[in-house]
């Protein structure tokens, strides 16, 4: 049952939602998308013409020729806000383009500090050995005999207490006085503060009295370690160490005991580490010998022991003392010891990514 | 210790190469510090018969010698001409080579005539260092054999570091039964025992010890009818190779049975000593001897002396005198072989500051057992290079001192080890050391200390022997159970938290030593320095009082190599006199510093200004910040040596803590600074006494501020940190924050006048404000400001 005036409806309906299109696709500003809107969507546009007929339709002419009007008034309107948002983002592109940087440009950046290699290394260690269940303490850099050599079995007679060795305070009524030559005497501290068990290390300044060389400084730094309980053992020492090296310096590293000689324990033992720069195949670091000497260690002298007051045949323990500015000239590459102490901002300033 | 290896083989023929006995021996407390062969440059030198020493035609000096090399005839010319048709000489002919020269030797024509290589003397040969004439050889040596071979030339020496305690490892048999113990193949001793004259000894010589402490033992033994001769050459080449002078047979005898034994000897020209015996006795106090280096020594009465009837002819343990020395008109030598107590050969060698062979082994203690040993030895070699009688028996005074005796329990050496430890392991690893142990009651073992053990005192000295013959390679790993959490004391938390906040200020950590020359005193105030009594370098005699010293040196020192914006910091110890001289009579205290000078920063975004005061601020404000100060503020300058308007002692809760400022132009000056340097310093414990224990949450507020800016024109002098505590007590609960965003003086501001604008947020913590209560607030703090401040409102 054709109707012409029904068909002509929806031809405009057709036609308009053509036009419409293409006024809309072709708007190139705000101005334009807004004149097509009206023309298109406006209450004097045919869309709304075509609307304002629909009351004299019959039902079904009512419905089915609505519902098309619906159709194409939706597709208008969602191209209108298609188009709209297009327009406004080449808007922004527009001002972004302008607002333009060199990215090249340095960075505003606050002033780098940095730390001291010396203090990486010191920490590494420190955090290692807290790791390990031991307590990080702080001894004094002026010591008195007693504590720097008596009470480390060290006596009177020893070559290294002569004068070459040891620099010496000069204060009135107190012939003591020194600067510690070694960490050991926190050894002797820690355990007269309390009774075992003791698990510490104690990273400081130690001083001897050398002139000042590529390789020596009178003032450079050690970390001694102690450990007192029931039951500690030469093995537990070489269990130690070997974690320490091992977490310090890499998985791979391997640590040699030798027999060596030290007053304050017994056994005695010259710690080696397998060379981190060659592997263990030889270098000059090494010395060709594929092992680097960093650590003195052994079992506390029973007369350590005793010095303090404690039961040698109950407690029993370890100690170990070495030095580490060599493993952090080792570690960074540093070839001379005086490098250290410059405070030269271009060698300070290598360890920002460092610390 | 060095060891010539072919010497240690006769004692024990281990067959293992220089290295791997070098090896062995590190592993076994004996580290070896460097493996020489002193001729390895010796090629191709070979015996040859002189046959004619003629003189050369246009020389006084140089002489023509033909010389017959197993047939060859071969012509040398050579600068002295001590030896003589028929001797036989070390001939280099061309193409060999000798340790004295980098070349190979070759034809060359001196003065006219040919000489084809050249015959050397000792020192060429590095036989020992006698370069005073060719060196003629022994007439049983086979002509045109060569040297290296003939003489054992062909050695290498291990030098090793031997610890203080191990006195018996000085020795080639200390040695040999350390590389026994190791090896298993057995050791012999040197052979001691010698012909004796019919004669007595003690007929001939007398011996008198006065002081038996300091000499518990003295043996001598006498040699008449004594020649002296060079001794073998293979003598001299290891004595030269220990490290030794080879002399005479007399003397070289002596030397070599200690290189041997261990035990120092002394050989007297018994025909000089007055009296023809020996007394040892205490140095009369002053008494002056010139020794064997041909030094005058001045001796104390607490030295021990060896002397003939008349006066000293040695110190005793450390060095004869040239007084009774032997020389080649010796006949007749008492020998000296004694055991002095160590401490006071080490204390006599200390006061003298003369150390040698001899002092050092008796310093660290001989072996008590070993003196008529260890003649007897000498006498046989002295005997045997050059000639005499040896008289009967030995002059003895004194006597070794018994054995100590050591219990060991093998349990306590499971324990202390930390690897079971039976009885007869125990028994094992001592008796490879040759050190008896024995079952005892108890499950002990009883051990019998050798004599040439004095490092044996206690149960844990043979623990070790026990776990360094079993090997310290063996030794399993274990780790103790600490049973508690690690962590750092409260000092060293602090001051990695100082570290961490400098650092992320924008310093760098700087490194100083300790010390301080007295312009480092001066400039920081020297009350209380401590004195150095040694220090390492004279013109910084003093134990540093602050940090800032070292610092301005390391600015200037990178100033003068082109960095001149620097900013650096240290932690660390700085140390006075106890004000009262209590105790501790020298404080220390953790100290942290800066110092900054230069640029602000460099490049593109680079402030066009210098670093400053307020630079240095706002790294104290970060700083404690960081450690939750809250109550911190800016006391008076604190004087010299800093600029008066650009500096404040920092107070911390009413107590001084430290200081912040700009020093004063002449005193950076006086550093080879010439701009602005801000520097600040702390006592670092100040710091973490003022921190809070625990931070607590404090609620956020929910309802919005009400902004106001606040400009106030007020007298010139008066600091902005003044009127911000006016605002801040005015304003009471309802002020949140204030901040100063503006300060200038000048234009349109009346001079003598200037404008600090605040920026305030009003805030409640129960509602929105209403514009009336912020403005009543507000109205408030005006007119505080206005009437305490003499301040006028210029905007707000």
């Amino acid at each position: 049952m054709a109707d012409p005036a029904i068909d002509e409806m929806l031809r405009v309906l057709e036609q308009e939602r053509a036009r419409g299109l293409e006024l809309i696709g072709a708007a190139s500003s705000h101005e334009e998308l807004e004149r097509a809107e009206v023309a298109v969507l406006g209450r004097k546009s045919p869309l709304a013409s075509v609307q304002r007929g629909l009351g004299a339709l019959a039902d079904e002419n009512r419905r089915r020729v609505g519902q098309r009007t619906n159709e194409v008034r939706e597709t208008l309107r969602s191209a209108v806000a298609e188009r709209r948002s297009t327009l406004d983002r080449s808007a922004d592109d527009r001002l972004l383009e302008a607002d333009a940087l060199d990215v090249t440009l340095s960075g505003r950046r606050p002033r780098p500090g940095s730390l001291h290699p010396l203090t990486i290394v010191q920490r590494e260690i420190a955090d290692i050995f807290m790791r390990l269940g031991y307590q990080v303490l702080d001894g004094p850099e002026v010591e008195d005999e007693w504590h720097n050599f008596d009470a480390l079995n060290i006596p009177q007679d020893h070559p290294a207490r002569t004068m070459m060795d040891t620099t010496f305070v000069d204060v009135p009524g107190h012939p003591e006085l020194l600067l510690r030559t070694h960490t050991s005497p926190m050894q002797i501290r820690t355990m007269q503060a309390g009774p075992p068990p003791i698990y510490v290390v104690v990273p400081g300044r130690v001083y001897r009295n050398e002139q000042i060389t590529a390789k020596n400084m009178p003032v450079f730094h050690q970390v001694e370690g102690l450990a007192i309980d029931e039951g500690i053992s030469f093995a537990d020492l070489k269990g130690t160490l070997e974690a320490f090296y091992r977490e310090l310096l890499g998985p791979e590293r391997q640590i040699r005991l030798t027999p060596s000689f030290f007053p304050f324990v017994e056994p005695g033992a010259q710690v080696e580490v397998s060379c981190f720069v060659c592997g263990g195949g030889g270098c000059r670091t090494c010395g060709f010998t594929g092992w680097i000497e960093t650590m003195g260690a052994g079992m506390v002298h029973p007369r350590v022991l005793e010095a303090v007051g404690y039961d040698a045949e109950r407690w029993t323990g370890f100690a170990f003392g070495g030095g580490y500015d060599r493993l952090a000239m080792i570690r960074f590459g540093i070839p001379d010891i005086r490098i250290l102490w410059e405070n030269d901002i271009r060698f300070l300033e290598q360890f920002e990514a460092s610390g | 210790m060095k060891i010539v290896l072919s010497w240690l083989r006769e004692l024990c023929s281990v067959d293992l190469s220089a290295e791997a006995l070098g090896e062995l021996l590190s592993a076994k407390g004996m580290h070896t510090e460097s493996i020489e062969r002193p001729w390895e440059g010796l090629e191709g030198v070979v015996i040859a018969r002189v046959l004619e020493v003629a003189d050369h035609p246009d020389s006084d000096r140089l002489c023509l010698v033909r010389v017959d090399v197993a047939g060859t005839e071969r012509h040398v010319v050579a600068g002295v001409r001590n030896m003589r048709p028929g001797d036989l000489v070390a001939y280099a002919g061309p193409g060999s080579r000798v340790p004295a020269l980098a070349e190979p030797l070759g034809v060359r024509t001196l003065r006219g005539e040919r000489s084809e290589g050249m015959i050397c003397s000792a020192r060429e040969l590095a036989l020992s260092g006698d370069h005073s004439g060719i060196l003629v050889l022994p007439v049983d040596a086979a002509v045109g054999a060569d040297v290296k071979t003939t003489f054992g030339l062909d050695d290498a020496v291990l030098d090793l570091e031997i610890e203080a305690n191990r006195p018996d490892e000085l020795s080639m048999i200390g040695v040999a039964r350390e590389v026994s113990a190791a090896t298993g193949v057995p050791w012999t001793k040197p052979e001691a025992g010698v012909a004796e004259g019919s004669e007595p000894a003690e007929a001939a010589a007398s011996v008198s010890v006065l002081d038996p402490d300091r000499c518990p033992r003295f043996v001598a033994r006498v040699v008449v009818d004594v020649t002296t001769r060079p001794s073998p050459i293979r003598v001299q080449a290891r004595l030269t190779a220990a490290g030794m002078r080879p002399v005479s047979s007399v003397v070289d005898a002596t030397n070599y049975a200690m290189l041997e034994l261990g035990q120092p000897m002394h050989p007297y020209d018994l025909a000089r000593l007055a009296g023809r015996g020996v007394i040892v006795r205490r140095a009369v106090q002053g008494e002056r001897l010139v020794t064997l280096d041909d030094v005058e020594r001045t001796l104390s009465a607490e030295d021990l002396v060896i002397a003939d009837a008349d006066r000293a002819v040695g110190i005793a343990g450390v060095m004869g005198s040239a007084a009774s020395e032997v020389s080649a008109s010796t006949r007749e030598v008492l020998l000296e072989s004694a055991f002095f107590a160590p401490r006071f050969v080490m204390r006599t060698s200390r006061h003298l500051l003369l150390q040698t062979e001899a002092s050092t082994r008796f310093s660290r203690g001989a072996d008590p057992e070993l003196p008529g040993t260890a003649a007897s030895r000498a006498a046989r070699l002295m005997v045997e290079w050059g000639s005499g009688t040896v008289l009967r028996g030995e002059i003895e005074v004194g006597a070794a001192p018994a054995r100590r005796r050591l219990a060991l329990r093998p349990a306590r050496a499971s324990l202390l080890l930390g690897y079971p430890v039976g009885e007869r392991d125990a028994v094992e690893a001592l008796g490879s050391l040759e050190i008896p142990a024995e079952p005892s009651a108890g499950g002990e073992l009883s051990v019998d200390v050798p004599s040439h053990r004095p490092d044996l005192e206690l149960e844990a000295d043979l623990i070790e022997e026990i776990v360094r013959a079993q090997g310290y390679e063996r030794m399993p790993s274990s780790l103790p159970s600490t049973r508690r959490a690690g962590g750092m004391v409260a000092a060293f938390a602090d001051r990695a938290r100082i570290r961490e906040a400098l650092v992320r200020a924008g310093l760098r950590e700087a490194l100083s030593l300790s010390f301080a020359s007295l312009a480092d005193l001066e400039l920081m105030g020297a009350a209380g320095a401590v004195r150095v009594a040694n220090p390492p370098a004279a013109d910084e005699p003093f134990l540093r009082t602050s940090l800032i010293p070292n610092l301005l040196k390391a600015l200037a020192r990178n100033l003068a190599r082109g960095r001149g914006g620097a900013a650096l910091f240290e932690v660390g110890h700085v140390f006075r006199l106890h004000p009262t001289g209590g105790e501790p009579p020298a404080e220390e205290r953790e100290a942290v510093a800066g110092a900054m000078t230069g640029p602000a920063g460099e490049g593109l975004h680079a402030p066009d200004r210098d670093l400053d005061f307020l630079d240095v601020k706002g790294v104290i404000e970060s700083l404690l910040a960081s450690f939750g100060v809250a109550s911190w503020g800016l006391g008076d300058p604190p004087g010299p040596p800093f600029h008066p308007g650009r500096s404040a002692v920092v107070m911390i809760a009413t107590r001084p803590a430290g200081v912040v400022g700009e020093l004063h132009p002449r005193a950076a000056g006086a550093f080879g600074l010439p701009g602005r340097v801000a520097v600040f310093e702390f006592d670092a414990s100040a710091l973490a006494a003022a921190r809070p224990a625990i931070a607590t949450y404090r609620e956020i507020p929910r309802f919005p501020p009400v902004r106001r800016d606040l400009a106030f024109v007020v007298p010139a002098p008066t600091p902005a940190g003044e009127v911000r505590d006016a605002i801040l007590q005015q304003g009471g609960e309802l002020l949140d924050t204030v901040l100063l965003f503006d300060a200038f003086e000048g234009e349109p501001i009346p001079a003598g006048r200037k404008n600090l604008a605040f920026s305030l947020e009003l805030r409640s913590p129960e509602r929105t404000l209403t514009d009336a209560e912020a403005d009543a607030t507000v109205r408030s703090i005006v007119e505080h400001v206005e009437r305490t401040l003499g301040a006028e409102l210029r905007s707000g």
